[in-house]
């Protein structure tokens, strides 16, 4: 069956022949012993009700067509996404949350300002079509990366934590004796980035790209967006990772420049 | 005491209950002075809070209660980077950076001026019993015991007042402890610092002089000056012969 705009309809009963695929995995996993059975299993049903509960979310959402219920979403989306990636991190350190929630916030309300406000410019503004899936996007990248650099960041401190006191006993101050750190944590969190727009569209085609052309949009439509994709998760990236890394490595250093070993 | 470089009054050093962690005292109401030019050594057993003492001198650690005063002024009023550059600390593990002997010997904080002219730093390389000839060498090529007296003239260079060692000699093997004992003795007779030093090492002790400070817990068991004579304190002999008071 097809659509008005020429894409074909999947019913349930097309849904359930794909969950034939995840059988295979479970049959990989049985034969080979890899114990990802009941993951596997939960994976699936979270998969089936998370996006059919989102699906329907939204579907009110553009039928509303009000500002507020799009940054209501926006709000949501950005508490998990700070969730995610506080959880992803091996110690807890002092106002991790907020840390996570501020550097989310402005790296997303910065870079889809500017995508949306000056580079797409929907009428209007807050158009759920446009506005939630490209905040979304930034979100998870700006989530991932920051989680990157993080982890990156509480391994080296610990690892490297003589070499920073070293530093400091030279009578570095407390943000440069971490410098290196801080380096080497961004770059961990941005080279994924990078080195995905060395291959994009080559290796496989993006997502936003295949749902665009999925749904009847010329590929040449697609690229176009998909290259404002590409770098605005750039952007998003390394605003995340960046903001991320200085609010917390602040935690780690006194205004007296000595380093919290015990937070280590 | 008359020119004391370090003076601590009733420090006490203690860690706040964290998840997992129960609160923990590392220093408990220390008070000893430090005279100018002189040595003093901090023994004890593991966990008593010697390099906790030490770093808290250069304000690496910030006591929760008493007060450190270097040259008379609460150290809490001094710039803790000028602080360092003074009271320079060499570490228990030799910290080389990635770069060659000359790139580690000339490292400093942005703004700082120091004298890292090719005459200064072949200088502070003899001082330590180095040859020049190792300036250009990749620092991560050096034996256990060059890298440690790499760090102490990279101290040198800073023209320190006072010389901090945590332990300087542990993580060395017998031939390189005594090539470093060497150099710290050397450095006394010759420079004169006044020197804070963490150590196990009996020969430094008795080649160090000035006082012994002996922890236990976090809590000055004893203290008492070191004579030609030899340690009175019967707690010190034995913890130092390597028995256990």
């Amino acid at each position: 069956m097809t659509t008005g705009f020429g894409i074909i309809d999947l019913s349930w009963w097309q849904v359930t022949l794909a969950l034939m695929l995840v059988v295979v995995v479970a049959t990989v996993s049985l034969r080979q012993h890899l114990g990802l059975e009941r993951d596997l299993l939960i994976g699936t049903v979270r998969t089936v009700v998370q996006l059919y509960l989102v699906g329907l979310v939204l579907a009110a959402v553009f039928t509303a067509a009000r500002w507020y219920w799009v940054l209501s979403i926006l709000v949501v989306m950005a508490a998990i996404a700070t969730h995610a990636a506080v959880s992803r991190l091996a110690k807890p350190i002092p106002g991790l949350y907020w840390i996570a929630a501020t550097a989310l916030t402005i790296s997303t309300a910065a870079t889809i300002t500017y995508v949306i406000g000056i580079v797409v410019q929907p009428r209007p503004w807050w158009e759920p079509q446009y506005l939630i899936p490209m905040a979304g996007m930034i979100l998870g990248n700006s989530m991932t990366s920051a989680a990157l650099a993080g982890d990156r960041l509480q391994s080296d401190l610990f690892a490297r934590r003589d070499e920073v006191e070293a530093r400091l006993a030279l009578g570095f101050s407390g943000l440069e004796a971490v410098q290196p750190l801080v380096r080497a944590a961004l770059r961990a969190s941005m080279i994924p980035t990078v080195n995905g727009m060395m291959t994009v569209g080559v290796v496989q085609l993006p997502g936003m790209m295949t749902g665009q052309i999925l749904a009847g949009a010329s590929p040449l439509t697609a690229i176009r967006y998909q290259i404002v994709v590409v770098f605005m998760l750039a952007v998003a990236t390394a605003l995340g990772s960046l903001l991320f890394v200085r609010l917390a490595v602040a935690r780690y250093l006194t205004p007296a420049h000595q380093l919290r070993r015990y937070l280590l | 005491m008359q020119d004391a470089i370090f003076q601590v009054q009733h420090l006490s050093l203690a860690y706040p209950a964290r998840r997992g962690h129960p609160a923990a005292t590392i220093l408990d109401d220390i008070s000893v002075d430090v005279e100018r030019g002189s040595a003093l050594t901090l023994v004890g057993p593991s966990g008593s809070g010697k390099s906790s003492l030490l770093r808290c001198l250069n304000r690496l650690e910030e006591p929760t209660g008493g007060v450190v005063r270097f040259d008379g002024r609460p150290i809490t009023e001094l710039d803790p980077r000028e602080l360092r550059r003074r009271a320079a600390l060499v570490q228990q593990t030799a910290v080389l950076f990635e770069g060659t002997v000359r790139t580690n010997l000339m490292v400093h904080a942005p703004g700082v001026t120091l004298d890292v002219s090719e005459s200064r730093l072949r200088e502070a390389l003899a001082e330590v019993g180095l040859d020049a000839a190792l300036l250009d060498r990749d620092a991560a090529m050096l034996s256990g015991g060059e890298r440690q007296r790499v760090t102490i003239a990279r101290a040198l260079l800073r023209d320190p007042q006072a010389l901090l060692l945590d332990e300087p000699t542990s993580a060395l093997d017998p031939p390189n402890a005594m090539l470093v004992v060497e150099t710290i003795c050397r450095l006394r007779d010759t420079r004169g610092p006044t020197i804070v030093a963490v150590t196990h090492t009996p020969e430094l002790v008795r080649r160090l002089g000035g006082a012994l400070l002996y922890l236990v817990k976090g809590r000055v068991q004893a203290y008492e000056s070191v004579h030609g004579d030899g340690i009175i304190d019967e707690r010190l002999q034995a913890f130092l012969s390597g028995g256990h008071p």
